[in-house]
């Protein structure tokens, strides 16, 4: 029997009590004195060499990166964190950050096994770790705009938490960085970046790939700076001291440690000459923490970390394989429930709604807010979107500097904590700037970690027809459409568009991208004939976000536009109708992804012919979607399609017309289609 | 020489604004500089000024207009009786090319009907529906029928290539013809049948015939019976599937299949869940014989919700019945040999599953 004698065996692995004490959030307690250090940082290092021995035995899943020989660096600012709502946003050398932070030996190794017991079920693996209030991702730097914003959340609620947003030297590198920076330094926000400079990134010398200095970077963007080295005698207090200082500040600084890699980049890949590696040996902050203490309390310290890991390894071992149960088919939370009603503006165009819904969603909710380039009044953003808010809501509607990547990353961080933002991208174009912050982090932390919600969206006015030319003119939805995870809205002057910009910012906890066709914002609202399709039971978001559909119940043609491009297929409409004499129908919806399947299939399937007409560049977009759809459901009328073919788009208004399809192209494929 | 002053640009991003007002009146003098009135953009207000002196000629826009930007707004002249230049004749655009010769709707009456646009007479030089209407009525074709409602999405068939006649279908063929669509479209069907010894049918039928003093053993109404007696204790083969829904009749139409010269009818004996055995043997009498005389009523001819079908007569020895719409089950009855004989059924998959179709036929195959 195993037995009633041991009083720790519940907190421990397999009846091995940790040899650490926790907090009452599960945060180890390490001390400073040499004995705690060389206890925490040995466990830590015996952890990496059992995962590099489990990846030796082919027990790992995918990749990893241990922290060898920059246990004090990893853990000396993360030990300091002791305020409850203190984040830490790290990267793919994260296990010394993550095991400091959560204390959790076997969730670590099990994740890293794929098993069951991973501490994120299996989904991260060695670099996608979330735990309470840290995360990290494999994108390099791909976090520092989410620090930025997650500080700016907790510096709106007046809570003495900080950010720690660590990166690597090779990272100095990434542009989004210094948005990030800038951000923080503007809006004066409690972040701390952590620079761990070990001169190497993967198999590259810092030295060769870096120019300039490193700490000038910081102090060129306003903020403090510190350098220390984990390799000199006051080091854990220093960095202790530096974290002290930025919660009593609350303002964003930069801190550069300078350590040493004992190990290699992930596994195999250390090619650095051996007397190099014999040097760095030399140097070894844990030898030296060794030294200072007696011979026994060391073999001791040895003995009780191998005895506890040997219980981790078991019990990892011991966990099945994760499994999906059932296998997840999307990652979206459903609808909300409780409205702010958006009034219709009488008479009002897309523009005036668009505005009245903001007015009324940052009346109502406080936790949304505005973000984006020259949204401040008298200006009121490049299209008058935003126009009086920043009057009437100070501090709430901000103008930020023009750095998409980094205003969306900070959009996350603050949807993360809890805000409603908005944010605003003053050109649809611009949205590829954003891409990674969509595609690799918005969608990334709902659809990996339950407990994560992103409600965030980002506004942009897209299409052309104006002049803009290549890089002002684009309706980039087609690349959009397509992130897992990723709700693109695109509606026209015949939804009510104020109510569903609010209900995406408040009943729709999902990342969401809502564009605008320019050539709408003057338009007036009206929903005019067009009725609402049922939606279909499966389809996510349907009814909040309905399709219309106007015209014949019984037409010999079914003309399928969405967004900018309705008013030109009601015009084509109108002129099949009277001049070729034919029933058309025109069934719009507002929801491109995810796409409403079953609403479109009821209304789409018995009809003759479909044409599906879109302003996007549209191979592999929209269009083809839904032509799959059609014919995987077996659809077997007649189906065409017409969008903007892929060359750029040009300046002059007689070129830009014959490039993106107007009336006269919608009647010309119509006719083709009969 | 007149200066036209052009409507301004007040925002990069607005092409429209609307003019709000004129300060001058025609034949006013202005100098350069002047205000001339005001234009406006959501919440701007612009003063428009005279880019040199002169007289106000007259104004192309209108106050509370929305004109486009870079049109003409208003005319100055050296004088005052300058004449305001022409419009230039608006630069024609080439992506509205003229109506096409034959409208939309007229091509796709063209082609249900076969016709080429050549033979048709144009009104005011287009091919209408109306010129096509015109055309067929004076050719006999039938009058263009309102498009059928269910506007099953199919390709156009292709034409075969060897030359040939085509001989229009009769009622029953067309009705036969939507039978197998539907079947192969809406249904999802599956054939079992079992092997029975036919012999106590046969001696109950003889016996039938004694009792009622007939002329012939009524095999096949006695079994249609059968199978309208075993629809009212299972529902579910007097079904069909609606709506995602199974959808079980309120009564038992019995359809019967039978020849009468070339023509294949199903013949319909409604209600017969109320007769009994005798009553539904003279009722399906009735209905075959004005079938075999093609006198069968409209009511007789339809609305089957269950089916039996026999090709004993042909000594046919198994048959896979095709569905009639909206029914889930068709029993098979064919010829036997060496004694034996088996009792098929076709039915549709999503209302009734094999066991189900197994225990009815076990029922069907034994008169009692
Ligand atoms: C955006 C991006 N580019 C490239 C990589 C591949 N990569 C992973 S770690 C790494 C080196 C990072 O070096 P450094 O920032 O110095 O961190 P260190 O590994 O030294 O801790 C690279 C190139 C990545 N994960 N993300
Ligand atoms: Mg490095």
């Amino acid at each position: 029997m195993m037995s009633d004698a041991s009083p720790m065996a519940a907190d421990s692995a397999n009846g091995v009590p940790a040899p650490f004490l926790s907090d009452a959030s599960g945060k180890p307690r390490i001390g400073t004195d040499p004995a705690s250090l060389f206890a925490f940082a040995t466990l830590i290092r015996d952890t990496e060499k059992l995962i590099l021995d489990l990846f030796s035995r082919g027990l790992v899943s995918g990749t990893t990166h241990t922290c060898l020989g920059q246990e004090l660096c990893q853990m000396a600012v993360v030990r300091a964190l002791d305020h409850p709502d203190d984040h830490v946003l790290s990267n793919h050398r994260n296990h010394g950050h993550f095991l400091s932070y959560s204390g959790d030996f076997h969730g670590l190794v099990a994740e890293i096994m794929g098993r069951r017991d991973g501490v994120c079920g299996g989904y991260g693996g060695s670099q996608h770790l979330a735990y309470r209030h840290f995360h990290s991702n494999g994108v390099q730097a791909g976090m520092t705009g989410i620090g930025v914003g997650l500080a700016a959340a907790l510096k709106a609620r007046d809570s003495r938490g900080i950010v720690v947003t660590v990166i690597g030297d090779g990272t100095l590198g990434e542009g989004l960085l210094y948005e990030s920076m800038n951000l923080a330094s503007v809006w004066q926000v409690p972040v701390l970046f952590v620079v761990e400079h070990n001169g190497i990134a993967q198999t590259t010398y810092t030295r060769d790939t870096l120019g300039g200095d490193i700490v000038a970077r910081g102090a060129a963007f306003g903020l403090d700076t510190w350098r220390v080295s984990d390799r000199e005698a006051g080091f854990i207090d220093a960095a202790a001291a530096v974290v002290a200082q930025v919660r009593e500040r609350r303002r964003p600084g930069m801190l550069v440690i300078d350590t040493g890699r004992l190990g290699p980049h992930s596994k195999g890949d250390d090619l650095r000459d051996p007397g190099e590696r014999a040097a760095l040996a030399a140097a070894d902050p844990l030898a030296a923490l060794a030294a200072c203490l007696p011979a026994d309390e060391v073999a001791a310290i040895r003995a009780s970390c191998a005895a506890y890991l040997q219980a981790v390894e078991r019990r990892a071992l011991a966990s099945p394989a994760a499994n999906f149960d059932p296998l997840p088919e999307h990652s979206f939370r459903p609808a909300q429930a409780g409205q702010v009603e958006i009034p219709e503006v009488a008479d009002g165009n897309v523009r005036a709604a668009l505005n009245s819904a903001l007015h009324g969603l940052l009346a109502a909710a406080p936790e949304t807010l505005l973000i984006g380039e020259d949204l401040h009044d008298p200006y009121g953003g490049a299209f008058k979107v935003s126009a009086g808010l920043s009057t009437k809501f100070p501090g709430r509607v901000i103008s930020t500097p023009i750095s998409e990547a980094g205003i969306t990353g900070a959009g996350i961080g603050l949807a993360m904590a809890g805000r409603r933002p908005i944010v605003e991208i003053m050109f649809a174009d611009f949205l590829s700037l954003c891409l990674d912050q969509l595609y690799n982090h918005a969608v990334k932390f709902p659809g990996m970690f339950p407990e994560a919600t992103v409600p965030l969206v980002v506004r942009a006015p897209c299409g052309g027809r104006r002049g803009y030319g290549p890089t002002h003119s684009q309706s980039p939805e087609n690349l959009f459409v397509s992130v897992p995870g990723l709700t693109v809205l695109y509606p026209s002057h015949r939804h009510r568009v104020g109510q569903l910009l609010a209900d995406a910012v408040l009943r729709w906890s999902n990342p969401t991208l809502f564009l605008e066709h320019k050539l709408l914002y003057g338009e007036k609202c009206d929903t005019a004939d067009y009725e609402i399709l049922p939606a279909g039971d499966d389809d996510l978001g349907a009814a909040l976000f309905p399709t219309l559909r106007r015209g014949s119940a019984a037409p010999d043609v079914t003309l399928l536009a969405y967004g900018g491009m309705l008013p030109v297929a009601e015009r084509a409409a109108k002129i099949l109708e009277t001049q070729e004499e034919l029933a058309v129908e025109i069934v719009a919806p507002a929801l491109l992804a995810p796409l409403p399947r079953q609403t479109l299939l009821q209304a789409l399937l018995d009809r003759p012919r479909i044409l599906v007409v879109e302003e996007a560049h549209h191979h592999f977009g929209v269009s083809a979607e839904i032509l799959a759809l059609l014919a995987e459901s077996a659809y077997s009328g007649a189906l065409a399609r017409l969008g903007t073919l892929p060359v750029p788009i040009a300046s002059a208004r007689s070129l830009e017309s014959a490039q993106l399809p107007d009336e006269a192209a919608i009647v010309a494929a119509v006719i083709d289609l009969l | 020489m007149a200066t036209p002053i052009h409507v301004p640009r007040i925002n990069n991003n607005d092409d429209e604004v609307k003019v709000l007002a004129f300060d001058v009146k025609p034949g006013e003098r202005v100098s350069a500089g002047q205000i001339v009135g005001q234009v406006e953009t959501d919440k701007a207000v612009l003063d428009v000024t005279a880019p040199v002196d002169g007289y106000v000629l007259g104004f192309v826009a209108q106050p509370d207009e929305i004109a486009q930007v870079g049109s003409v707004m208003l005319w100055l002249g050296a004088s005052a009786s300058e004449p305001i230049p022409e419009a230039g004749a608006p630069t024609p655009d080439s992506s509205t090319a003229g109506p096409s010769p034959v409208t939309g709707k007229a091509k796709l009456l063209l082609a249900r009907y076969g016709v080429k646009s050549d033979a048709v007479t144009p009104i005011d030089g287009r091919i209408t529906v109306e010129a096509v209407e015109r055309y067929l009525a004076t050719h006999g074709l039938a009058a263009a029928a309102p498009a059928p409602v269910v506007a099953v999405s199919r390709p156009a068939e292709p034409r075969p290539e060897v030359p040939g006649t085509a001989v229009a279908l009769s009622r029953e063929e067309k009705g036969m013809a939507a039978t197998v669509v539907w079947h192969r479209d809406c249904a999802v069907p599956g054939y079992i049948e079992i092997d029975y010894d036919p012999a106590p049918w046969a001696e109950y039928a003889r016996a039938f015939q004694e009792e009622k003093g007939l002329l012939m053993p009524p095999l096949l109404p006695l079994m249609a019976w059968r199978l309208v007696e075993v629809a009212r204790t299972m529902p579910r083969i007097n079904a069909t599937f609606v709506e995602q829904q199974r959808y079980e009749y309120g009564a038992v139409n019995l359809g019967f299949t039978i020849q009468a010269g070339e023509s294949l009818y199903l013949a319909v004996v409604r209600e017969a869940e109320v007769l009994d055995a005798g009553g539904f043997v003279n009722a399906l009498g009735d209905v075959l014989r004005r079938a075999a005389s093609h006198q069968l009523r409209e009511s007789e001819a339809s609305g089957a919700t269950i089916g039996f079908s026999s090709m004993e007569r042909w000594k046919v020895t198994r048959h896979i019945p095709v569905l009639p719409p909206h029914t889930a089950f068709m029993l098979a009855h064919a010829a036997a040999r060496n004694g034996r004989a088996v009792l098929g059924a076709s039915y549709d998959h999503r209302v009734l599953n094999g066991g189900q179709v197994v225990a009815a036929l076990k029922k069907l195959s034994s008169p009692t």
